[in-house]
């Protein structure tokens, strides 16, 4: 059990930067998702954490013990590979044993932890099993146990999930979360299934080309979205954004939203903020906080209807940049070619600015 | 030839026999000319092992059957000190040879896998005796193992007064001095099979071994060793069969002399072939050791199928 502390990390491999000013504090058994998109740099932060890169730049410490100098074999990491990297020559039982034995362990103390370990993880009945011809799901709680055993102050994580089918996938983020809550350890895991990211995590740290853009907790990254890319990476579909202007007349000021309308009032926090003089502002909203109503100041054309049991998800607006808001089966539901009118409450909407596309805090 | 009529013939009562006939007649060639570069030669050698027959008899080798003497060379071959005497040099040869070129090897791969500066030019300087033509390799180390040669010179400048060992004309010494050009030579092969077997471990469990806290000594032989089995028996393998038949360097080097100090079973072939002219006799030698090589190889396939089933 240990608190990482990342300050400043950077990491480039020749002149590309895969990874700059990183800096996340990760408290004592904490589980976090570094949660971003292929080439994110979620993967070389672990790996520095690892200790298997060196930095480029900043530091890493452990428990306020700068890293630097610890080679990967003393830091106490535990660290479960993409593809699990099993010793396939060796039986369940060796390879579960192996880190007890590597770390001197006499051999009473290791059958304890290895019959231990294996009753935690149901894999008693096959220890003594070749490890080459087992079956992904058992390779997955293998690759668990082998670096659980050693109790590992910190575990690592490195896309566990990815290898597995859907159905399965579901059960193993049910169970890494209770064997989290069993081994009470400080969890980093990186992902790009923000599903993943979302119901295991207990913050989620986004990170998108090489920067680390928000963290927070599942629904404070769900529901406040940092920038534009956050709020589209999380949420599936991700939030609708439209480019608005802000129109001022008389005492209300309204984002105007051109042929979809208009949403108003803006409130004044948000005014505020807005840095550009021109009043061009990028509107944001959930597609799952859209209200149907024939009175609504929103109003856009249906031009798919997608159906997805409970709810429908109607995609409006131009084809290729289209908005999705999902409605219940419940109410009357627009067809195809149909105008959908509805509304958002105040509190659901979001404004960034459009240059950097940082939000435009409302509430703040 | 027997069974591939047999099975040509089973093949025939079932349907589509007709198109297993046109098979056989088209690789009908292809099949002669295996019948005739290693089963012929095969049977003649056992023909001819049978008999006493000598070029020097004045008949043709297909009417030795006149001097047919059924297993007596087999028996002269069991009691032949001189026979043994080169089985057991060359054996003491390969004892000595392919260990310390599999070590050397190995240390070697061990090194090259990672990089430093310089890899790459001493990669290829690495690899140049295995492209030296044995018999240019036996007269480089007859002109280094010369009394006033190199090697004694070199010595020289160490111990500070002149040396004159006479390395090719003493029997333990001609033998040492056998043994460092091919390990000179060999070496390299190793290194290369060796290095490619090492780069084929895979990195993440070396990786997670390391992570597990298992020193590089115990990883080395935890993970990447085993992993690497089957090409070290490969390797191993080659270098047996290959230092079996040792005979280039060392006839240029000693001519298997002093003596017979360095006499192995190739050049006492090559003397009783080339001298003695008794080529029933050889016959029989060479026989024995196509099964004994055989026998070596078959070992060694099995233990690598073996060795991939378990991984």
């Amino acid at each position: 059990m240990t608190q990482i502390t990342l300050e400043n990390l950077g990491k480039n491999f020749g002149s590309f930067t895969a990874l700059a000013g990183m800096n996340l504090t990760i408290a004592d058994g904490e589980f976090v998702a570094l949660l971003g998109p292929s080439g994110c740099g979620k993967s070389t932060t672990m790996n520095m954490v690892a200790g298997m890169l060196q930095p480029s730049t900043g530091s890493i410490s452990f428990d306020g013990r700068d890293m630097g100098n610890v080679p990967m074999a003393r830091r106490g990491v535990g660290f479960v590979f993409q593809n699990y990297a099993i010793f396939t020559h060796m039986t369940v039982r060796e390879n579960l044993a192996y880190g007890p034995k590597a770390q001197g362990m006499g051999s009473a103390e290791v059958t304890k932890r290895v019959e231990e370990i294996a009753s935690l993880l149901q894999l008693g009945s096959m220890l003594d099993r070749r490890s080459g011809g087992l079956s992904v799901n058992i390779l997955q709680r293998l690759a668990i146990g082998r670096s659980a055993i050693v109790e590992p102050a910190i575990f690592l994580l490195d896309e566990p999930l990815s290898n597995v089918d859907a159905a399965f996938r579901a059960v193993m983020r049910t169970e890494l979360k209770q064997l989290q809550r069993q081994f009470k350890q400080t969890m980093v895991y990186v992902t790009h299934d923000q599903l993943e990211a979302m119901t295991m995590a207990d913050r989620i740290a986004v990170m998108d080309h090489g920067k680390l853009l928000q963290v927070g907790t599942p629904l404070e990254v769900y529901n406040n979205p940092a920038d534009t890319f956050v709020a589209r990476f999380i949420g599936s579909p991700g939030m609708n954004l439209i480019d608005g202007e802000i129109s001022k007349s008389d005492k209300i000021t309204m984002v105007d939203l051109k042929q979809f309308g208009s949403f108003g009032p803006v409130p004044d926090a948000v005014l505020g903020k807005l840095k550009s003089s021109d009043g061009k502002v990028i509107f944001g909203f959930r597609p799952e906080m859209v209200e149907l109503d024939s009175n609504g100041s929103l109003k856009m054309p249906v031009n798919f209807v997608e159906r997805i049991g409970a709810r429908t998800l109607l995609h409006l607006g131009d084809p290729d940049d289209n908005i999705k808001i999902t409605v219940s089966n419940h109410e009357p539901v627009p067809k195809q070619g149909e105008l959908a009118q509805f509304t958002i409450p105040p509190k659901a909407a979001r404004y960034f600015d459009p240059q950097t596309g940082n939000v435009l805090r409302g509430e703040a | 030839m027997t069974t591939h009529t047999s099975t040509i013939e089973t093949v025939d009562k079932k349907a589509g026999g007709r198109e297993a006939n046109l098979g056989l007649w088209l690789t009908l060639p292809t099949q002669l000319l295996v019948v005739f570069i290693a089963v012929f030669p095969i049977l003649m050698q056992l023909y001819i092992s049978l008999t006493d027959w000598s070029p020097l008899d004045g008949i043709q080798w297909w009417r030795a059957w006149e001097l047919w003497n059924t297993f007596a060379n087999y028996t002269d071959l069991a009691a032949d000190s001189q026979f043994w005497g080169a089985v057991g040099r060359t054996f003491l040869i390969m004892a000595i040879c392919v260990p310390v070129e599999f070590l050397l090897g190995l240390g070697l791969a061990i090194l090259f896998v990672d990089n430093f500066p310089g890899r790459k030019i001493l990669y290829s300087v690495l690899l140049v005796p295995m492209m030296v033509v044995p018999a240019v390799a036996g007269y480089m180390f007859y002109m280094l193992f010369q009394s006033g040669g190199p090697v004694n010179d070199l010595l020289s400048v160490f111990v500070g007064y002149p040396v004159r060992i006479a390395w090719l004309s003493d029997p333990t010494l001609a033998l040492f001095a056998i043994i460092v050009a091919d390990i000179w030579q060999w070496t390299p092969l190793m290194f290369l099979v060796l290095l490619a077997g090492l780069v084929g471990v895979p990195e993440d469990q070396q990786q997670a071994a390391t992570l597990l806290g298992a020193s590089w000594t115990r990883r080395f032989f935890t993970i990447v060793l085993p992993r690497m089995k089957a090409i070290i028996i490969i390797a191993l393998a080659i270098r047996v069969i290959e230092n079996f038949k040792i005979f280039d360097t060392l006839f240029i080097m000693t001519n298997g002399g002093p003596g017979v100090a360095t006499e192995t079973i190739s050049v006492y072939i090559y003397k009783i072939t080339q001298q003695d002219l008794i080529w029933g006799y050889v016959a029989a030698i060479a026989l024995a050791i196509l099964i004994v090589l055989s026998l070596v190889s078959v070992f060694a396939i099995k233990l690598i199928a073996s060795k991939e089933q378990a991984s």
